[in-house]
């Protein structure tokens, strides 16, 4: 083992000295936001190196903003942009996580967003990134981003009707009234004739007359599914 | 039944007491057909293509995902599938004798999956590698996987493990080359062998 | 979008075609032909305009053609897309006008099997996530699942977790030079990058018994101590891995062919790459010094020395460059692990089932293509509520229609290896 506790070749050597965490406590940063964001905020909370809180879904942009461009806060990466579904009745959340090099701390912000009307703005302006994740979100859970202008299926092909990963989407083995239960996936392959995608439903959601807080498909009689799939 | 190749050269085809094959000095075999003192030995040219088909199997380079890496690093260096004469991975399925399905088959990839394996000449050979391919793996519960790609498509060997290490894929594909000289001169029975696809709706050809 | 460099002067096929067709028309008397329009040649692999209306503002963008433009297919089966991704290739002549990535042929709803198993099972899930950074994968929910559960592995389980995701970074670095010579057409380097590999993964199957997909990790520690196959393994390796990367480093870095097809291609500036969302290697390659394990440092990376690398140029070259830097780098990292490895425990107390309090926590970690992270909820239960992954390589190939407009098709491949994406990740 004597190879292996060879002293060290120098660091430095292999790269610029730069470091990027600049010292700041987690207390200046959440006195810096709330003099910023003022009443935007709401349920500040903070972790070991986390600082979190919740806004209003239609406020996203404003207050992205002001933490991406206010040169005390100035979260210029957006590091994860989720989405969280709260289950039948209750209410998505889309979850910004948002990177610094001032502070030490993560900022999480959460915005609400109605789950009978998922609809929220865009973010793509302030970053293009954003529309990747966007996608998925919408491809996943059904929640419109207002503005992303390709909110397009990104996983499952475009004529699919489910959103897996709403909590009343269960799994085939878990219950046998699930959404998927009884279909056959290979039913509908994705084949490359794109012809037959004519008569597919087209992606924007149905208005929320038609689905108010709708159980995923096939549940009869619209009876809301609890989520069997979770034993306790 | 063909022999399997160390014992006497069997001609299943020839019919009991033919006159023609007596007056060369052949006989009937105990275990069934004939054998003797011919030196031309008449068979099908499928026997003979197949003994050699199997020494050279031709890989599709088609990887779906995790699995497809332990099938490069089968194919590179350390492991050498060169040496059981598969070392060109062909890029075209036209050029191509086997389908290693390497990876997890989902819903969306089961379309042009099977239009790859419609795209290969026959004799053509399926090996499933992966529990993935075989039974849904480790993805079975999920909306999107296809539980095993036989639901899809014929497949002649399968190779469990998550992934398989290269020595089993190894040992599956000296499997294979046992199946094919078994066979030999049987390749036909592929074209109808099940489970077959059944056409899907909107499906294009 | 960005439009085609108006400088590139390339004769149009199809009206080289047209004018063809008319002269032997009107050689043989016939009536000048109609317009073909376009997209009516049936080739192998063009693909159709949808024959619905468009459903996006950027779908009509891509699947409207101009004169002399037309859609190509490559994918989900070809050769060099990394796996399976389709992509939707809009070109005039040979050279790429827009490209539209379609994405979901790998997509296994790993999610969801996650938020539907207990958070140990959850760490099988995640393994064929990104699969050429299998460590790296389990990383991060243990980070966030610690941070649930409200324990910290023992300081040797930090340690040898450090160790063996260097480990993973160094193979799968090695591995991208490898996919980059190949789609160039070099077949030698990639031999070269999976005996590397393939020695590497024999020493962490000897730690953790499996070869590929390792499943180390645990929610507070790792499975095993470092057994004395595993240290011979890593003293060999580490005698000769320099030999190795300097032997692939010395027929590609300065291969003309290489250097001409990397050097001014695929240019990232960072604020691109910033507003794109791309991380990692690809992101330093461009100058921006952001690096997780700096940045927010998790384990035992404020314990270690180590600088941010970055390049200037932002091209595909110095994201090659940045690799080979950062593998030198990694290999340092191990070293310096081996040398304060403290004794101890590999493992918390922790049981079984574990059932965390309702919260939630966000753990990040460095994976060899960017920032990987896990944010999980937990309501009270044995599995996670929400377990939600983001994966680098999968936003980073939003960087695509912006780097390939301009560029050949041959050379499209190039830059996309130069990125590094791997399709497990991609679609989760
Ligand atoms: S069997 Fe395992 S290694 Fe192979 S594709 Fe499936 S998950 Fe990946």
């Amino acid at each position: 083992m004597a190879h292996l506790r060879r002293s060290r070749p120098a660091a430095d050597a292999l790269g610029r000295r730069r470091s990027l965490s600049a010292p700041a406590a987690a207390g200046s940063l959440v006195r810096i936001l709330t003099e910023r964001l003022g009443n935007d905020l709401h349920d500040l909370w903070t972790d070991e190196d986390t600082v979190e809180f919740q806004i209003d879904g239609s406020r996203n942009v404003d207050v992205l903003r002001t933490l991406r461009d206010d040169p005390d806060l100035d979260f210029f990466m957006l590091a994860d942009e989720a989405a969280v579904d709260y289950g039948p009745g209750a209410h998505f959340e889309v979850v910004y996580h948002l990177y610094s090099d001032k502070h030490p701390a993560w900022v999480r912000v959460r915005a609400r967003v109605d789950r009978s009307d998922p609809r929220i703005p865009t973010i793509t302006n302030l970053w293009k990134g954003a529309e990747f994740h966007e996608r998925e979100a919408y491809d996943m859970m059904g929640i419109i981003f207002e503005g992303n202008r390709d909110l397009r299926r990104i996983y499952m092909s475009p004529d699919y009707r489910s959103f897996p990963q709403r909590k009343d989407f269960v799994l085939p083995d878990d219950a046998a009234d699930s959404a998927a239960a009884g279909v056959n996936p290979l039913e509908r392959p994705e084949t490359w004739d794109l012809s037959r995608f004519r008569d597919a439903p087209a992606v924007t959601f149905p208005p929320s007359s038609e689905r108010p807080d709708a159980p995923a498909e096939g549940a009869e009689g619209g009876e809301t599914l609890a989520d069997k799939s979770r034993p306790r | 039944m063909p022999s399997d190749g160390n014992g006497p050269i069997i001609i299943p085809d020839a019919a009991q007491g033919d006159e023609l094959l007596q007056q060369f000095g052949m006989e009937e075999h105990p275990q069934g057909g004939f054998h003797g003192l011919l030196e031309v030995i008449p068979t099908k040219a499928d026997y003979v293509l197949d003994l050699i088909r199997a020494n050279s199997l031709w890989p599709l380079l088609s990887g779906l995902s995790c699995c497809a890496i332990e099938m490069m690093s089968t194919a590179t260096s350390v492991n050498d599938i060169d040496r059981f004469g598969m070392f060109p991975f062909r890029a075209s399925p036209r050029q191509a004798d086997v389908l290693i399905v390497a990876g997890t088959l989902t819903t969306k990839m089961a379309g042009p999956l099977v239009r790859l394996w419609e795209q290969m000449p026959e004799p053509k050979w399926c090996v499933a590698m992966g529990t993935c391919t075989t039974s849904g793996g480790r993805f079975k519960r999920s909306y999107s996987v296809v539980q095993g790609v036989d639901r899809v498509m014929p497949v002649d060997v399968y190779v469990p493990g998550c992934p398989p290490r290269p020595e089993g894929l190894i040992y599956g594909m000296m499997k294979l080359h046992e199946l094919v000289k078994q066979r030999r001169g049987e390749w036909r029975t592929y074209v109808d062998r099940g489970p077959q696809r059944t056409r899907w709706e909107g499906d294009v050809r | 979008m960005t439009k085609i460099d108006p400088d590139i002067r390339i004769p149009d096929p199809i009206e080289l075609d047209r004018i063809e067709e008319q002269r032997l028309r009107s050689v043989a008397g016939l009536t000048p032909a109609q317009a073909i329009a376009g997209g009516e040649y049936a080739g192998f692999d063009q693909v159709g305009i949808p024959d619905r209306p468009p459903q996006t503002e950027r779908e009509r963008e891509v699947y409207t053609l101009d004169e002399g433009e037309m859609l190509i297919n490559m994918g989900p089966q070809h050769p060099s897309t990394h796996g399976v991704m389709r992509l939707v290739v809009k070109v005039r002549g040979e050279v790429v006008v827009d490209i539209d990535p379609v994405l979901g042929y790998l997509h296994r709803g790993i999610e969801k099997l996650c938020e539907n198993a207990t958070y140990t099972t959850v760490l099988t899930y995640v393994d064929p996530m990104d699969y050429l950074s299998t460590m790296h994968n389990e990383h991060a929910p243990a980070i966030a699942f610690e941070k649930l559960y409200g324990i910290r592995a023992p300081k040797r389980a930090e340690y040898i977790r450090a160790l063996v995701v260097e480990l993973n970074r160094v193979f799968s670095h090695g591995l991208m030079m490898g996919f980059l010579a190949l789609d160039m057409g070099g077949l030698t380097p990639i031999l070269y990058s999976f005996i590397n590999r393939d020695e590497i993964v024999d020493m962490l199957s000897a730690i953790s018994g499996q070869r590929m997909l390792f499943n180390f990790f645990r929610v507070g520690g790792v499975n095993w101590d470092t057994n004395d196959e595993f240290l011979s393994r890593l003293g060999t390796w580490r005698s000769h891995v320099m030999k190795n990367i300097e032997m692939n480093e010395w027929m590609i870095t300065d291969n003309e062919i290489f250097r001409a097809r990397t050097i001014n291609m695929g240019t990232l500036s960072g604020k691109q790459a910033i507003d794109l969302g791309v991380t990692g290697p690809n992101l330093r390659a461009s100058g921006v010094p952001f690096d997780v394990r700096k940045a927010h440092p998790y384990s035992i990376y404020n314990e270690l020395e180590f600088d941010v690398i970055t390049q200037e140029s932002g091209d595909s070259y110095a994201r090659y460059l940045q690799r080979i830097a950062e593998i030198k780098q990694s290999i340092n990292l191990i070293d310096q692990i081996v040398d304060k490895m403290p004794h101890g425990p590999v493992q918390a107390q922790v049981p079984g089932i574990i059932r965390p309090k309702p919260g939630r926590a966000y753990g990040a970690v460095e994976s060899p293509r960017g920032l990987y992270s896990v944010y999980a909820i937990s309501d009270g239960g044995p599995t996670p509520y929400r377990f939600r992954m983001r994966d680098p390589s999968f936003i980073t190939l939003q960087a695509m229609p912006v780097l390939m407009p301009g560029r050949l098709v041959a050379d499209t491949m190039a830059i996309m290896a130069s990125l590094d994406p791997v399709m497990g990740g991609v679609d989760k």
